[in-house]
């Protein structure tokens, strides 16, 4: 939060830079509010990014103003935030060399020799296999389709998903409205400040089309865009009613008939209503404005601020229902299992299973190991027999599954256990999709494929769940969050036996048993 | 100018959900089927969630933004003083209409989208 007030203060001076102090402080207000920054800025979703965007938005602001005003300090000081040293030396040169044949000369050795060295370098590294070429993550920024076929654990993460309508309208309202209309101002009053938001705003916008989770980046460029557009309407829309004041001066002093061909009365002698007009759309403006203000703070506070391990839902009545599971199981597997105890679970609980439960689990959210997270994820769709010989090579003790049947919530793991076996296809090619799928459906009804109904994971989550009545007027077994009768009932284990379902069923927790003797 | 409308269809493209479309492929519209009749009715909103949608119910979110867009220019426009009268008045009720128009379809659209939208 402390960098989030920050970030406020800096987008002042930016929007300052671009435009004028009015479009600074409106720029202040909108990003202030804004869902896109507050999501990753709030207590509890606080993440690298709140400060990372208050370093980037400082940068940009720092290069702004080199350009600007071409002193070297300036210069100096965005070389420190940042890797464009070059651009801003460059941009510093420019002003010194008030020669443009000698600037371009320079221009034309620095820019060929560092691509050239760059070039060379970059070639040694590649060819030698110290650089790899683009890590997964970002090369899925320019070809969208990249993750779903190659990288599913990429692909699996619901924040890297592209972006549809309804979020950017939750994280921006209004500003969507804003955006093109301050990118039509800027073009109107190009400058090299303005040349370069529009750049900023038009590649973040599209990089934010690709994946959810860019929406913050984009974030302060679409505030301070709108805000140059709610700036200038703003400034055209008083500058109407303060022209009509100096009309009325003017004519009681010169006297009548003489001021037809000043240009401010050009307005107000066609259009007697200008100054209502002007009024009308200004309060139009400011209600808009407020009903963004009113967007954001229910955002904020339905979307942003619940946190994520403890759950809550409306009752029947709508009364306030709080599912408290998570920890309930966290805990007691704090208290009731050995110390050295291993447990293994979906890599979503690895850091919470290690921080509340204080037991050491085999996959967790650090997901760079791919090949470990997809040996967990086969073991989960592998038949038991299967599945406990993978379990015993990696010696666990306990392993822990989410089960929304009982209650409804949908974040489960059999909601999440194709992702599961596309992981664990995408090393073991003995896990395939089509087996799990009843003509491309996942179903986990009667109708369901047999190797689902059969493995480890629809095995642990719904044990005993064949007995249980979880809605009135529904049969016995019917899964609430998938909305069906499940298929299998008669769940039978052999080589783990339940420890631990918490109260609402939601963690369930499963000892592996020791092998048999043999004699 | 050319540029400028170059960028507003990129902008409309990204905004609609263009990648979500061609990455996720959902359906043009979705149906459901009446319980009482059989019949099979279309489904414009995708329910329940936010961050998904049908194609159509894109591209119509889209075009509202950009709408209410273009009414803020052609309110812009109306200001300036070189041109004749009429036209100055005929963008200025564009102008207002398509910013009014915009603004209340989108509320429309988000309030049948998400169920909860501004209630506690």
């Amino acid at each position: 939060p402390f960098f989030a007030s920050n970030t406020t203060l800096v987008a002042y001076f930016f929007g300052k830079e671009i435009w004028d102090s009015g479009a600074g402080l409106v720029a202040a207000i909108l990003i202030a509010v804004c869902p896109g920054y507050i999501s990753r800025s709030v207590a509890g979703s606080y993440d690298n990014e709140g400060v990372a965007i208050f370093a980037l938005l400082f940068t940009f602001y720092v290069f702004v103003k080199a350009v600007n005003t071409g002193s070297l300090a300036w210069s100096l000081a965005s070389a420190f935030g940042y890797f464009y040293m070059v651009f801003y030396f460059l941009d510093w040169v420019k002003h010194m060399l008030s020669d443009t044949k000698l600037f371009q000369a320079f221009l034309r050795i620095t820019v060929t020799s560092a691509v050239a060295v760059g070039g060379i370098a970059l070639g040694l590294g590649m060819v030698s296999g110290y650089i790899s070429p683009w890590t997964g993550r970002f090369y899925s920024l320019l070809d969208p389709t990249y993750a779903k076929d190659h990288i599913p654990i990429i692909a699996s993460v619901s924040e890297h998903q592209p972006t549809a309508w309804s979020s950017f309208m939750f994280d921006f309202h209004i500003l969507l409205f804003l955006f093109p209309a301050g990118l039509y101002f800027c073009f109107k009053r190009l400058s090299d400040a303005t040349i370069f938001i529009v750049m900023y705003g038009l590649t973040s916008m599209y990089f934010a089309g690709v994946m959810v989770r860019l929406i913050l980046v984009a974030t302060p460029a679409v505030c301070l865009i709108s805000a140059i557009a709610v700036s200038a309407t703003v400034k055209n829309l008083t500058v109407l009613l303060r022209s009509k004041n100096k009309v009325v001066q003017t004519g009681s002093t010169k006297g009548s008939g003489g001021s037809k061909s000043s240009s401010k009365a050009l307005l107000d002698q066609s259009q007697p209503f200008q100054k209502n007009g002007a009024i009308a759309l200004l309060f139009g403006a400011f209600y808009l404005l407020s009903r963004y203000a009113t967007h954001c703070t229910w955002v904020t506070s339905e979307a942003y601020s619940s946190p994520s391990i403890v759950l809550a839902a409306r009752g029947a009545h709508g009364n306030r229902v709080i599912f408290d599971d998570y920890r309930e199981a966290y805990f007691w597997l704090r208290q009731n299992t050995p110390q050295d105890a291993k447990v293994m679970s979906w890599w979503d609980y690895g850091y919470q299973i290690t921080a509340m439960g204080n037991r050491t689990v085999i996959v967790d959210n650090n997901t760079w190991n791919n090949t470990h997270i997809a040996t967990v994820g086969r073991a989960m769709s592998s038949y038991e027999d299967e599945a406990i010989e993978i379990i015993r090579s990696l010696d666990v003790d306990y392993v822990l599954v989410v089960f929304g049947g009982v209650t409804g919530y949908s974040s489960d793991d059999i909601n999440k256990f194709l992702w599961m076996v596309r992981i664990g296809g995408g090393v073991f090619p003995v896990i395939k999709e089509p087996d799990y799928l009843v003509n491309g459906e996942y179903r986990v009804d009667k109708g369901a494929a047999p190797k689902m109904l059969n493995c480890l994971m629809y095995k642990l989550c719904y044990y005993r769940f064949g007995e249980m009545m979880t809605e009135y007027g529904k049969p016995p077994g019917y899964d609430r969050a998938r909305g069906v009768e499940i298929g299998n009932k008669d769940v039978k284990l052999e080589h783990l036996e339940e420890a631990f379902t918490t109260s609402n069923w939601i963690v369930r927790i499963y000892r592996v048993k020791p092998p048999n003797n043999r004699w | 100018m050319t540029v400028f409308s170059l960028v507003l269809l990129t902008y409309f493209m990204v905004v609609s959900g263009f990648v979500y479309d061609v990455i996720v492929e959902p359906p043009g519209i979705g149906s459901t089927q009446d319980p009482a009749t059989g019949a099979v009715r279309p489904v414009v909103f995708l329910p329940g969630r936010v961050n998904g949608q049908y194609i159509i119910e894109g591209l119509s979110s889209g075009f509202m933004f950009v709408l209410g867009g273009i009414g803020i220019v052609l309110l812009d426009l109306a200001l300036d003083k070189n041109r004749a009268r009429s036209v100055k008045v005929s963008y200025a009720i564009a102008g207002i209409s398509s910013v009014v128009i915009a603004y209340v379809m989108t509320t429309l659209f988000i309030r049948i989208k998400i169920p909860g939208y501004l209630r506690n």
